[in-house]
């Protein structure tokens, strides 16, 4: 064994301790901003292996959308809506934790087993590096590009959703007419601004 | 579809309006950088205050009337007005009238709106002192007028920035009679005396 | 076309021919340039905060920091050394784990980023095929440090502050991303080297800036923006968030904050003269000169004036733009909140993706130009 790959046993080995250690911590810590950093520390991880596997494309991709995304959006949501409560004690709760272990066990079990059983198809060809751009790029024009493309109409949907969502232009008037003025949203409709006439202090 | 095109003309236009006026606040910033500090040997020099420096507020005791429009436009509600009705005379009578100078801003807001003008600004600024319960100025310290800068014999008074000839940064050793850029308001008062003198003969020789 | 000087070979050949062995000789190396980087990094911090005073001054007409060394070039130094020796607070209600964690996560980012720097041919930590990507995907991270330190600190301001550094962080990562795409679309590549390489040849004529100006634009106000500098230094406004997620920082802690925005700022402005300016090249093809002068490529003497004035013309081209950015401080007043998400999502990403759109086809239409 030279000293590269002993370099790549030692980080393989430390990553594998760091995913699976901060997963079951996602898991079990009670605090959920902890679970939420400890995700980004599993993502980083997991990008690190595609890193061992020659596949820094994928890699970068990974941290840039799972770590610098994702988990961003998490921790937003989380933080945004802290609300520390108390919850009441509910008896034979243990039971519950004891039937989730089972069922993550069970579960557990059986993914290994399919695993193991599974004849896979090792690809003994070198993993391609930094052509994997110009693959990657290839397969998506040609032999996947309808997946590619219902997934980008898929995104534009959630995106035109979330502005519809976010806008709120009708619905505080139709409550309006329903209810009257005691049971108004806090929140009025803004006057749509014609593009042309907005100057600097308008802008908001 | 032509309304639409004319939106984004103006869009883009005022796009590049604001990067106009983006350079143009560079080149002033940048400007600025080639000018050096220049300093005021403060206590032996001072810095003749401009035209409307708003400073220290004077008051006249006899001709305020009690009316407390300045504590109405003050925006702290700072002038103490302490008055007496006088019902033999159906008249306020004013006793005392105090203002705290360390805590008015200096707004103006209460010598624009006097009635009476008994309220104005001076230009002194030099305001400092030992205890800050003697900045509020009852009625005697507010009647004193400001010592002249210009009658001091222990100092040399120099001119503000927008006073000093065009292009001259340093108010020392001007040359005598060195005159600020535009005409001075005798100047331009004469001018239009002047011109309408014109008029008037203009108008007047064609009727005789 | 591997013109240039070579350190990394010429090392490893000299410590192979002292007798020890190939792999050795690469561990003994590898170390140095990164070692270098780093201390190249902290030095031209040292300089850049010093700019930031004296240029702060000129423009307020001030004097600036005048008695630490000549002309005050080592208050920076005597800054940092003031933090080290600052009591390092842990406020008591704070989340002390993460509390610490938090401004490592912010800084780490910027100095791993610093491994796709080309100061020259050879002259680059490791030329990744990824490369610009890396920059992007790194910068990336940063949101959650602040996120962290913000959340960590138990405290409104702080918190505030994060979720503003957070929320800007990612709102212009996207056209910082599709400004670097168009250029990355014309060199085809993704290296740092490549793209610089795809500007060379025509001295100063050649550079991106001339053939994605938009791009420019686009990229430089990101740029700001993920740096949090003036007119986007909402996360830090004073006047409404105290100082941000940093409010609660002190000694070595907010060092590693304020190294980190500063770090950041210079390698923006790198990234702008390796995408946009050029890189190492001067305004005149040096290559060319020493062509028509008659000197080979492999003269010894001209490898090392063409990798000196590649570090210089890179140096040069960044602190020119570190001092329109210092310029840009004290001229342009803060953005509003709703007015800094609203140029990020409604003004530079839609021109962003039409500047996409037309480069590509000017690609198609115009290979030669373009980079077909």
């Amino acid at each position: 064994m030279n000293l590269a790959e002993g370099v790549q046993l030692v980080s393989f080995i430390i990553l594998t301790v760091m995913m699976l250690g901060a997963a079951l911590a996602v898991v079990l810590t009670p605090n959920i901003v902890y679970s939420a950093f400890l995700l980004g520390a599993v993502f980083s991880a997991m990008a690190g292996l595609y890193l061992l596997l020659n596949a820094s494309f994928v890699a970068a991709a990974q941290i840039l959308v799972y770590v610098g995304a994702i988990n961003v959006l998490i921790l937003f949501a989380i933080m945004l809506v802290n609300k520390r409560e108390d919850f009441a004690p509910v008896k034979y709760a243990w039971t519950r934790k004891i039937v989730t272990a089972g069922v993550c066990g069970g579960l557990f079990l059986l993914l290994g087993t399919t695993i193991i059983t599974t004849p896979w198809g090792i690809n003994n060809t070198a993993a391609a590096g930094d052509e994997a751009i110009y693959i990657l790029g290839e397969h998506f024009f040609t032999d996947f590009l309808l997946p590619f493309e219902l997934v980008s109409v898929l995104l534009l949907m959630a995106l035109i959703g979330a502005i519809v969502l976010a806008r709120r232009d009708i619905i505080p008037d139709l409550i309006d007419v329903a209810t009257g003025e005691d049971l108004k949203l806090p929140e009025r409709p803004r006057e749509l601004i014609p593009a042309g006439s907005v100057d600097a202090d308008e802008v908001t | 579809m032509m309304k639409f095109l004319k939106q984004v003309g103006d869009y883009a236009k005022e796009t590049v309006q604001a990067a106009k006026y983006i350079g143009q606040g560079l080149s002033v910033t940048f400007d600025h950088m080639q000018r050096r500090s220049v300093s005021v040997q403060y206590p032996y020099e001072k810095l003749i205050p401009s035209e409307r420096y708003r400073g220290r507020i004077h008051y006249e005791f006899d001709k305020c009337i009690a009316c407390e429009v300045c504590v109405r436009v003050c925006p702290i509600n700072l002038p103490v007005v302490d008055w007496e009705f006088n019902k033999a005379m159906k008249k306020k009578v004013l006793k005392n009238y105090s203002i705290d100078f360390g805590v008015c801003i200096f707004c103006g807001n209460c010598v624009e709106y006097c009635p009476t003008n008994c309220l104005s600004m001076t230009e002194e600024y030099e305001l400092s002192a030992y205890d800050r319960h003697n900045l509020n100025y009852d009625n005697v310290a507010l009647g004193r007028l400001p010592y002249k800068l210009t009658n001091d014999p222990m100092v040399t008074p120099l001119r503000e920035f927008a006073y000093l000839p065009k292009g001259v940064m340093d108010p020392h050793d001007l040359p005598k009679g060195a005159q600020r850029p535009g005409r001075r308001p005798e100047e331009i008062a004469e001018e239009l005396k002047a011109e309408t003198k014109a008029k008037e003969a203009t108008t007047s020789k064609p009727k005789d | 076309m591997n013109s240039g000087i070579d350190l990394q070979g010429t090392f490893i050949n000299s410590l192979q021919d002292l007798g020890l062995p190939p792999g050795i000789s690469k561990l003994l190396w590898m170390p140095l340039p990164m070692i270098l980087m780093v201390i190249g990094a902290t030095v031209g911090l040292l300089v850049l905060v010093w700019l930031e005073r004296k240029i702060s001054a000129a423009a307020q007409q001030r004097v600036g920091p005048e008695y630490a060394g000549p002309q005050g070039s080592l208050q920076a130094a005597v800054d940092g050394l003031k933090l080290i020796f600052k009591e390092d607070i842990i406020p008591a209600k704070a989340d002390s784990a993460l509390f610490t964690i938090g401004p490592i996560l912010v800084i780490l980012p910027v100095f791993i980023s610093y491994l796709v720097v080309p100061f020259g041919q050879n002259l680059i930590i490791s030329d990744v095929g990824l490369g610009i990507f890396l920059w992007i995907a790194l910068s990336s991270v940063q949101p959650i440090g602040l996120l962290m330190s913000g959340y960590a600190s138990n405290n409104k301001y702080s918190l505030l502050g994060g979720l503003r550094a957070a929320a800007q962080s990612i709102s212009y990562e996207i056209p910082l991303a599709l400004a670097v795409l168009a250029v990355v679309m014309m060199s085809n590549s993704m290296s740092t080297i490549d793209i610089v390489q795809q500007q060379s040849g025509y001295g100063i004529l050649g550079w991106n800036i001339w053939r994605q100006p938009v791009g420019f634009v686009i990229f430089w106000i990101a740029a700001l923006a993920e740096c949090e500098r003036l007119p986007f230094d909402l996360p830090e406004a004073e006047e409404e968030l105290v100082a941000g997620y940093q409010t609660e920082y002190s000694g070595m802690k907010f060092a590693l904050f304020y190294i980190a925005s500063y770090v950041n700022l210079l390698l923006s402005a790198i990234m702008v003269t390796v995408l946009y300016l050029g890189g190492w090249e001067s305004p005149i093809p040096l290559d060319r000169l020493a062509g028509w002068l008659g000197q080979p490529e492999t003269n010894p003497i001209l490898q090392v004036i063409t990798a000196s004035a590649g570090i210089l013309m890179t140096l040069f081209k960044t602190y020119l733009l570190v001092f329109l950015a210092i310029l840009m401080r004290w001229t342009l007043p803060r953005v509003r909140i709703d007015q800094l998400l609203d140029l990020g999502w409604k003004f530079l990403l839609p021109v962003a993706l039409v500047n996409l759109l037309v480069t590509a086809a000017l690609k198609i239409s115009l290979p030669f130009a373009f980079g077909g």
